[in-house]
C-alpha cells in the first residue's frame, strides 16, 4: 500500500505540471448554468473541496491513461453484458455509465439517510392503515378519493395482514437537490424499486477502473447493505432455512439483467410466474424433484399482475391464487402487492401532515411541494398560481386529457390548452396535482476530456432488516441532458452514475462472503425449477443441432472444393448431403438445384429457414436468454458471438472456400462453448439437462447420418463423409489399416461404446444422467425415462454391426425421440397432478 | 316478490383440461332491498377444493379448484330471493349533481360502499371524451342528480340499438358507443363511463331481470339472461339508486342483484384459469321464475 502511494507521488512529481494544467483546464472549461446549484463549482466560483480532491487525483493520470481507464470500464460493461431494455424495443442496450461518480459528503449523507429512513417507516405505517382499519380516512386526515384513484390500490388485499409482519421490505426515494442546496424527495418507489443491482454494477465497474482513487477517497462499501436486506427477507419467513424466490416478469422486462444479476448475487431462485404454483394455500416452485415450498417471494412484477385470479385477469406474469396464499398467511411477498399505491403523486401533498400525525415529527427530508386538486381550496390555489406550477397526473404517468405528457409547465401552456386544463380540473380535479417547478442541481459529466454540468436525480434505497431500516450508502444516480426532469427513466440522453459517499475514515470492508464457520459445507446445492431444466435441455438440443447442421455444411463445401462437381462418384454423395439439409429445414426445397455455394450460404445464414445454422443459433440464444443467470458470462458471450457470426445477410455469394471457412469458424466457436459447458459448469442437475439435450440431439442426428451414408449401398465416398460428420476419421484410420469398409464404419458410428460420437455412447451418457436425477417414486421401480434409456442401452450393447439395416437404425432413432418426450413429460410438464408423489405402503 | 333463479353454465373443451382454478360470483348477495332465502351451487366434476368468502365489495365468492382431467365443466347456481323495492326513487327530489361530485371526492370512508371507489375510470369503463360529452348534455348546471341520470337513461334507450350479435365481452366501449349498439353490459359500461367522466360515482351491477313472455306465449325454459345495470350514488341522503339503461327503467321489483363492482371485470360470474390445450365452448341458460304461491 505504502509503496503504491509512493510510486504515485513520484508520478505526480514528474507529471506535476501536466496534472495542474489538466485540472486548471477542467475548471476553466466548466460553465455552470445560471440560477442552478452545481456540485462541483460553488456559487463563489470556487471548486468544492471533495470534487477538487477527486479531480486532482484524476489529473495525476495523463490524458491517454484516463482515456484507457474509461475505455476499459466501457469494455467491462460490454463483456459482462450489463444491459437494459427500453420498453417496446426487442434488443438490449449496453448500460450507459457516466465515467465520473456523484460525490456526496458525509454530512449531506447523514441527513439524506435519516430522511429516507423516516420516510420508509412513515410509509410502512401508512400502508398498514390503508390496508387495515383506514383510520386516517375516517379521521379526515386523508380523503378516500386520494387513495382510490390509484390503480395500485388493490382492494382484494384490504384487510389482509401481511405475512412477515410488514408491507415494505425495500423502499426507494428519488431525490433531487434544489438551488438552496437542500435535498428534496421527488418521488417514492414502493412497488418494486429497480436500480439497486445497477448501483452495484456501477460500483464494480468504476472501482475497477479507478482502484487507487476509490480507496483513497474512503468510499462507503455497498455489500453490507445487501447482506442486511437478505437477512431481512430471511427473517420475515416462518422457516429457518427459507427458500427465497425473485419473481421476474421475464427476459422482456426492461431491467431483466439486473434481476438475474441480483438473484445470482443474493443466492435467490430466479422464477417466473409459471414456475410457481399455489396449492393447499401454499406457494410452491415446480422443480424436477417435485413441488418445493416457496417461503419468500421478492417480486419485480407489479402488484396488480401478481395474481390473474384475484387481481388483474389479463396478467400472464403472476401466480393464480397468490392472493389466497397471502390471505392464508403462508407466503411472504416483498413488497406486499398493493404497496404501489403510495407512489401516487397525490400522496405527496399529505406527507407533511401524515408525518406529524403518524410519527409526531416533521419530515426530515421535505418532498417537493404538492397540491392535490381533489379538494377545492388546493385546486383553486393551483389554478390561481398556474404560471408557477408544474401539473402532473395525481395517479397516472400521464396528465389526464394530455396523452403521453408527464408534466405540463403552467407558464408554457397555450390559451386553448390552459382553458381545457382548468375546465377539467374544475370537474375532476382529483386527477391532477400541482407541483412546484424543480430546478435540479448539476454534477460534472465527462465528455471527450471535458467536464460539463448535467442535472441529476438520486435514488436512495432502504431495506427493512431485523435491526430496523438500513439505507444503502450510495445509490442509483441518473444524469440527464434535460433540466426539468422530475423522474427521468433510462432512455435517450440519460446516463447512470456511481454514487460515492465519502467518509472521513477508511471504509469497512464487507463482502457477501459469509463467515466460514457459519456455513455448513454442502456439495449439491439448491433445486432446479422445471422451466430452467426445460430451457437448459433445449439449449443443449439447439446447440447440438446447430453443430450437426454446420458439419453437414462444412462437409458439403469440402466436397465441392476437393472435386469438381461433375466428377463421377461424388455427385450422389453431395446430393445426399443436400437432401439432408433440405430435410432438416436448413434450405427450402425450391433451392434444390442451386450451386453448392448458394446452397451453403442459405443453410448458414438464412434465418427464415428454421433449420439453418442462423435460425438454430438464434433459438439457442433465445433459450439461453431466459436462463442467463445459470450461464457463465463467458458462455453467454460465446452464444451471442455465434449468433452474430451466423445472422448476416450475404450481399454476394461467398466462394466455396469462404463458406467452408465460415462453417469451420462457427464450429470452432461451438467447440469452445462445448469446452466451457463441459469444464465450467458444476455437475449438478442443470448440467445434466444441458448435456442430455445435446446427447439426445446427437443420437438422433447420428442415426440419420448412419441411415443415409452407411446404408448397404453406401459408396466409399459416403463412408468417408459419415466418418467426417462424426469426426472419427482418425480413430478409424488408426484402428483399421485397410480402406473404409461398411461394417466397421457402422460399428463406429452406431455401436462403439468408446467413440464419444457414436449413438451407443450418447445413450449410455443419457442413462447415466437419468440415474443421477431425483426420483419421485419411493417404491424402487424405475421411472419411465430411465426404463427406456436402460433398455436401449443394453440393446445397443448386444447388437452387432451386421444386424444394423436401415429399419433397425430407424427404430433406434425413434426410440431416442420417444425418450426425449418421456424426459419432457417427467421433468418439465409439472402440472399439479403430475407432481403428486406416488405413495406406496412400505413392504419390508 | 320472490323469485326462483336457476343459472346453468356449461363449458365444453376440445381436449381434456387437467387443472382449473375458478372464482365464482353466482350466489346473490343480501342488500337493503333483497333477501336471499336460499342459494347453492352445484359443480361437476366435483372440485378438489371449495371455499366461500366475501370479496372487497361484499359479493359472495366461491373459490374452487378442479384437479381431475375433465372435458366438461358444469356450474349450476340456484337461489330463491325475495325482492322488495317498494318506493320508486326516480321522482324524488335530489341534490344537484355538482354537489354529489363534491361529496363523492370528499368522502371520508374507504368502506366498500363508499362512493370514492366509483368515481375513477376502471379497466372496462375508461373515461373517454366523446362519452363524457354525451353524458354532459343530460346534466346542465345545477340539475338534480336523479333527473340528470334519468334523462341520460332515456336518451340512451332512444339512441342505442340492442343487438346481441353486435358486440362480445371484449368489445371496447368506444366501439359500442360509436356504433350506438350493444347489449346490457355495453350500455351499463357506457353509462358508467359517462357519469364518471362528470365525476359522479357509478357502479356496475350484475344480476337478473324477470322477463315477461309475449302475450299468449309460454315462457321458454332457460330463455332468460343474466343482466347488468348501473347503480348511481345520489348523495348521502338518497344513497345508491339503480338505473337500467337497457330497459330505460328504474331498478325495481323485476331485478335480482347478484354482485356489485366497478365494472364487469370485478364481478364476472365465472372467472378462471385453466390448464389445457384446446378450444372451449360455453352454453348458458338462465331461468327467473316467480315463486309459486305468491301472486305476480
Amino acid at each position: 500500500m505504502g509503496s503504491l502511494t509512493l510510486s504515485r507521488r513520484n508520478a505526480l512529481a514528474s507529471r506535476g505540471r501536466g496534472a495542474e494544467k489538466r485540472l486548471a483546464g477542467w475548471i476553466a472549461g466548466y460553465a455552470g448554468l445560471p440560477g442552478v446549484r452545481d456540485e462541483f463549482i460553488a456559487a463563489d466560483g470556487k471548486p468544492r473541496p471533495q470534487w477538487l480532491h477527486f479531480l486532482q487525483a484524476l489529473a495525476d493520470l495523463d490524458a491517454g491513461e484516463i482515456a484507457r481507464r474509461f475505455a476499459s470500464a466501457d469494455r467491462h460493461i460490454r463483456d459482462m453484458g450489463i444491459s437494459y431494455r427500453v420498453y417496446g424495443e426487442t434488443g438490449e442496450r449496453a448500460w450507459p455509465l457516466s465515467h465520473l461518480p456523484l460525490l456526496i459528503g458525509e454530512d449531506d449523507w447523514r441527513q439524506i439517510a435519516a430522511g429516507v429512513e423516516q420516510r420508509a417507516e412513515l410509509l410502512e405505517t401508512l400502508l398498514g392503515d390503508l390496508y387495515g382499519e383506514a383510520r386516517l380516512v375516517l379521521d379526515g386526515i386523508l380523503p378516500a378519493a386520494a387513495v382510490t384513484g390509484s390503480v395500485n390500490f388493490l382492494r382484494p388485499l384490504q384487510g389482509v395482514k401481511p405475512p412477515g409482519g410488514r408491507h415494505l421490505h425495500l423502499y426507494a426515494a428519488d431525490l433531487g437537490r434544489g438551488p438552496d442546496g437542500r435535498w428534496w424527495v421527488l418521488g417514492d418507489r414502493a412497488q418494486a424499486p429497480s436500480g439497486a443491482g445497477y448501483a452495484l454494477e456501477n460500483r464494480l465497474v468504476l472501482s475497477r477502473a479507478m482502484p487507487l482513487l476509490y480507496n483513497e477517497m474512503n468510499v462507503e462499501r455497498l455489500a453490507a447493505f445487501f447482506q442486511a436486506f437478505r437477512a431481512g427477507l430471511r427473517g420475515a419467513a416462518s422457516r429457518s432455512e427459507p427458500r427465497i424466490c425473485l419473481l421476474t416478469p421475464g427476459p422482456l422486462s426492461e431491467t431483466y439483467f439486473e434481476q438475474a444479476y441480483l438473484a445470482r448475487y443474493l443466492g435467490f431462485l430466479l422464477v417466473e410466474g409459471d414456475d410457481l404454483l399455489m396449492r393447499d394455500g401454499h406457494v410452491h416452485v415446480r422443480t424436477i424433484a417435485g413441488l418445493k415450498r416457496a417461503d419468500v417471494i421478492w417480486r419485480r412484477v407489479d402488484g396488480d399482475f401478481t395474481d390473474p385470479l384475484d387481481l388483474n385477469a389479463a396478467s400472464r406474469l403472476g401466480v393464480p391464487g397468490l392472493t389466497q396464499a397471502l390471505r392464508d398467511g403462508n407466503v411472504v411477498v416483498a413488497n406486499m402487492p398493493g404497496c404501489g399505491v403510495i407512489e401516487a403523486p397525490a400522496f405527496m401533498s399529505f406527507m407533511p401532515s401524515l408525518s406529524r400525525r403518524l410519527m409526531g415529527e416533521q419530515l426530515k427530508l421535505p418532498n417537493i411541494a404538492t397540491w392535490w386538486c381533489g379538494q377545492s381550496p388546493e385546486r383553486d390555489e393551483v389554478i390561481e398560481r398556474l404560471d408557477q406550477m408544474a401539473i402532473a397526473g395525481a395517479f397516472r404517468d400521464a396528465v389526464p386529457g394530455f396523452p403521453s405528457t408527464t408534466t405540463l409547465l403552467g407558464n408554457e401552456l397555450g390559451t386553448t390548452d390552459r382553458a381545457r386544463l382548468i375546465a377539467a380540473m374544475r370537474e375532476r380535479g382529483a386527477d391532477y396535482v400541482g407541483q412546484e417547478v424543480v430546478k435540479l442541481s448539476t454534477t460534472p459529466f465527462w465528455e471527450n476530456g471535458h467536464l460539463s454540468p448535467r442535472p441529476f436525480t438520486l435514488r436512495v434505497f432502504a431495506a427493512a432488516t431485523p435491526k430496523g431500516w438500513r439505507v444503502m450508502p450510495g445509490g442509483f444516480c441518473r444524469i440527464s441532458d434535460e433540466q426539468d426532469a422530475r423522474a427521468f427513466s433510462m432512455g435517450e440522453g440519460v446516463r447512470s452514475a456511481d454514487v460515492w459517499i465519502l467518509g472521513d475514515k477508511p471504509a469497512e470492508m464487507v463482502t457477501l462472503l459469509p463467515q466460514s464457520e457459519a456455513v455448513k459445507v454442502r456439495r449439491l446445492m439448491g433445486i432446479l425449477p422445471s422451466r430452467a431444466a426445460d430451457n437448459l435441455f433445449w439449449l443443449g438440443r439447439y446447440v447440438e443441432r446447430a453443430e450437426a447442421t454446420l458439419r453437414l455444411i462444412r462437409c458439403l463445401c469440402g466436397r465441392s472444393i476437393e472435386t469438381d462437381s461433375i466428377s463421377r462418384g461424388t455427385r450422389p454423395t453431395v446430393e445426399r448431403l443436400q437432401r439432408l439439409l433440405i430435410a432438416w429445414g436448413a434450405v427450402p426445397k425450391s433451392q434444390k438445384h442451386r450451386s453448392a455455394t448458394a446452397f451453403a450460404s442459405t443453410a448458414l445464414h438464412q434465418g427464415e429457414n428454421y433449420g439453418s445454422a442462423a435460425a438454430l443459433s438464434r433459438e439457442a440464444l433465445r433459450t439461453a436468454s431466459v436462463i442467463r443467470e445459470r450461464l457463465s458470462p463467458d458462455a453467454w458471450r460465446l452464444i451471442v458471438a455465434l449468433e452474430g457470426r451466423l445472422d448476416i445477410a450475404d450481399t454476394e455469394l461467398p466462394s466455396e472456400v469462404e463458406a467452408f471457412e465460415r462453417a469451420d469458424q462457427a464450429l470452432r466457436a461451438l467447440a469452445a462453448l462445448s469446452g466451457l459447458m463441459h469444464e465450467n459448469i458444476n455437475r449438478i442437475a442443470g448440467w445434466r439437462f444441458l448435456d442430455m439435450g445435446r446427447r439426445i440431439e446427437r443420437g438422433i442426428a447420428t442415426c440419420r447420418f448412419a441411415r443415409l451414408f452407411a446404408a448397404p449401398e453406401a459408396t466409399a465416398d459416403d463412408l468417408d463423409v459419415v466418418l467426417d460428420l462424426i469426426d472419427s476419421q482418425i480413430t478409424y484410420r488408426s484402428r483399421y489399416r485397410s480402406g473404409v469398409a461398411l461394417a466397421p464404419a457402422r460399428d463406429m458410428v452406431v455401436l462403439d461404446p468408446y467413440n464419444p460420437r457414436s449413438v451407443a455412447f450418447q445413450v449410455a451418457q443419457i442413462d447415466a444422467h437419468l440415474a443421477d436425477l431425483p426420483i419421485l417414486r419411493d417404491d424402487g421401480i424405475l421411472e419411465t425415462p430411465r426404463r427406456m434409456s436402460t433398455s436401449l442401452h443394453s440393446e445397443l450393447a448386444v447388437t452387432e454391426a451386421e444386424e444394423l439395416d436401415k429399419s433397425r437404425v430407424l427404430a433406434i432413432e425413434q426410440r431416442i425421440m420417444r425418450l426425449a418426450d418421456a424426459v419432457a413429460a417427467r421433468y418439465f410438464l409439472q402440472g399439479p397432478s403430475a407432481t403428486r408423489r406416488d405413495k406406496q405402503p412400505e413392504l419390508a | 316478490m320472490i323469485y326462483d333463479v336457476r343459472h346453468v353454465t356449461t363449458y365444453s373443451y376440445d381436449a381434456p383440461v387437467a387443472f382449473a382454478r375458478c372464482a365464482l360470483r353466482l350466489l346473490p348477495r343480501d342488500d337493503r332491498h333483497q333477501r336471499v332465502l336460499s342459494a347453492d351451487l352445484g359443480i361437476k366434476p366435483l372440485p378438489a377444493f371449495r371455499n366461500e368468502r366475501q370479496d372487497f365489495f361484499g359479493n359472495r365468492v366461491v373459490d374452487v379448484s378442479l384437479e381431475t382431467a375433465h372435458r366438461q365443466l358444469r356450474v349450476e347456481a340456484r337461489s330463491r330471493v325475495e325482492v322488495r323495492r317498494d318506493e320508486p326513487a326516480l321522482l324524488r327530489t335530489s341534490p344537484a349533481w355538482e354537489e354529489v361530485n363534491r361529496r363523492a371526492f370528499g368522502s371520508p370512508s374507504l368502506a366498500s360502499s363508499s362512493p370514492a371507489h366509483f368515481v375513477y375510470p376502471s379497466r372496462l369503463a375508461p373515461l373517454i371524451d366523446p362519452i363524457t360529452l354525451y353524458a354532459r348534455q343530460s346534466f346542465p348546471a345545477g340539475a338534480a342528480i336523479i333527473d340528470g341520470a334519468t334523462d341520460l337513461m332515456h336518451r340512451m334507450r332512444a339512441d342505442f340499438l340492442y343487438d346481441p350479435k353486435a358486440t362480445v365481452i371484449s368489445t371496447p366501449i368506444l366501439d359500442a358507443f360509436v356504433g350506438r349498439v350493444g347489449v346490457c353490459q355495453d350500455f351499463a359500461h357506457i353509462m358508467i363511463a359517462g357519469l364518471r367522466g362528470l365525476g359522479l360515482p357509478a357502479a356496475y351491477v350484475s344480476g337478473y331481470i324477470r322477463s315477461v313472455p309475449a302475450p299468449g306465449k309460454e315462457r321458454l325454459e332457460g330463455a332468460d339472461a343474466s343482466h347488468a345495470w348501473v347503480s348511481l350514488w345520489c348523495g348521502p341522503e338518497e344513497g345508491w339508486i339503480g338505473f337500467d339503461p337497457t330497459n330505460d327503467m328504474e331498478v325495481a321489483n323485476e331485478h335480482v342483484v347478484v354482485a356489485i363492482g366497478r365494472d364487469y371485470d370485478d364481478i364476472s360470474p365465472i372467472h378462471g384459469i385453466l390448464l389445457g390445450p384446446g378450444e372451449q365452448e360455453i352454453e348458458v341458460g338462465v331461468d327467473v321464475v316467480p315463486w309459486p304461491g305468491v301472486a305476480a
